[in-house]
């Protein structure tokens, strides 16, 4: 016994070392698959009221411009307005997805897996895998929930994959990023018959169920070689700016719940 | 004794501030991530212990980390960085240099030591804390760009933030 004590004495460092050490490999160990990545210390509590707090004051730094983009959109809405205006009661495709809109009150691009929190949660109606996108296009899926926040997987995210189709020809393939700039993404599983151009544009399929169909993702920038043979892959520009985000939309599918009993399962 | 405990804790709140307000929002391009907050545990006196100095180390870590939403990441470099600390102080002086000299800072221990000492530590900390981000040997191309632009960024910021804060000689 007392030469345990005397043990522990002389490397009292050590242990304290590697106890630390295997304390925080643990932490990381834990927050790692994406599913895991409660962000409780971000969504909820101090460190969520001190984002909000930042995000308030530089709201005010970005107003004018925010202002420009709101007006923007308002004048394309109006206009679609305009011309629709003959069916609108009579329209049935809208209230398959309603729009909840949100604030970005933390934001990262230059991770490997990159994450947005924004400020609507449970309370807001705001559930897991719901579809997030912006004025731009689509920017993630939501992942967490807490009562007044949540948190996205951003599509700068290594487990992100959204199912996309070519507004041209119609094909299906898939967008995912591989860690490099913030801007551009990859298109993977395109067949190896069909011929890709620069500037194809991409928008979302609608098959998932999280995002309405024809929501823009962004331009193909090029050819970027062959995967096994069968598929082609090539390089997307996103049409959303990661980096300047502030005010999203978070979609809900009315009929989820619906079309998930359909889903068979195996 | 208060004295030292006083300006510990004032470069506790300015470096944590720093780091949380500026320089996680500030990014300079894909690869350059300044860490500046370890100059908590580079200017740290003489005579703290190895244990202490690991303590402080995690505090610091633990407290960037609740910040970023990276739990444990911050704290595990700056743990192992508090760790070598007294390695790389036996290396780069000898035992007689250090005896009347109260903290390894700029002012006492004069810039070239220091840069020596600041670019060693900066280094292992950034080593270890882009290893774990990435967490595979995949990226290991990636972990070593990231270091090698990052490292003297963070240093110049740090010696910026030295002489910002030096205090006034009477």
């Amino acid at each position: 016994m007392y030469n345990l004590f005397v043990f522990i004495k002389k490397y009292n460092a050590v242990i304290l070392f590697v106890i630390l050490e295997l304390l925080c490999i643990l932490m990381i160990v834990q927050s790692l698959p994406y599913h895991n990545r409660k962000m409780v210390n971000v969504s909820d509590g101090i460190a969520g009221g001190f984002h909000k707090m930042t995000a308030n004051w530089s709201d005010y730094l970005h107003l004018k411009s925010e202002n420009d983009v709101l007006s923007q959109h308002n004048a394309l809405l109006l206009s679609r307005l305009g011309c629709d205006e003959v069916e609108a009661d009579t329209a049935y495709y809208d209230d398959i997805y309603t729009y909840i809109p949100a604030h970005v009150v933390n934001n990262s691009i230059y991770e490997i897996n990159n994450y947005i929190v924004i400020d609507k949660g449970k309370v807001d109606g705001i559930e897991p895998d719901m579809g997030v996108i912006c004025d731009g296009g689509v920017v993630g899926k939501v992942l967490n929930v807490t009562n007044h926040y949540a948190s996205v997987m951003s599509l700068l995210n290594s487990y992100s994959v959204i199912s996309c189709r070519f507004v041209d020809n119609q094909y299906v393939a898939n967008v995912v990023w591989d860690n490099g700039n913030y801007q551009y993404g990859l298109v993977k599983d395109i067949p190896s018959h069909l011929i890709i151009k620069v500037g194809d544009t991409l928008v979302t399929s609608g098959f998932s169920n999280s995002f309405p169909a024809d929501i823009m993702v962004g331009t193909i920038e090029g050819k970027k070689g062959e995967e096994n043979g069968m598929f082609n892959m090539a390089k997307l520009k996103f049409s959303t700016n990661f980096s300047t985000l502030r005010h999203v939309y978070v979609v809900k599918n009315n009929y989820k719940a619906e079309i998930d009993s359909l889903c068979i399962t195996r | 004794m208060y004295n030292t405990l006083i300006r510990n804790i004032f470069w506790f709140l300015i470096l944590l501030i720093l780091q949380i307000f500026v320089f996680d929002n500030i990014r300079f391009g894909n690869y350059i991530h300044p860490y500046v907050y370890v100059l908590f545990v580079m200017i740290l006196p003489f005579e703290t212990t190895r244990a202490q100095l690991i303590l402080a180390g995690f505090l610091m870590g633990m407290s960037v980390d609740i910040f970023s939403g990276t739990p444990g990441l911050n704290a595990a470099a700056t743990v192992f960085m508090a760790f070598m600390r007294p390695v790389i102080i036996g290396l780069t002086t000898r035992k007689s240099d250090i005896e009347d000299k109260n903290s390894p800072t700029v002012t006492e221990m004069g810039l070239q030591w220091f840069v020596v000492y600041g670019l060693l530590l900066i280094l292992l900390h950034n080593l270890v804390l882009f290893w774990l981000e990435a967490f595979s040997i995949r990226l290991l191309g990636i972990v070593i760009i990231e270091t090698i632009i990052s490292v003297p960024i963070s240093f110049v910021i740090i010696l910026l933030i030295i002489y910002i804060f030096k205090p006034i000689k009477k």
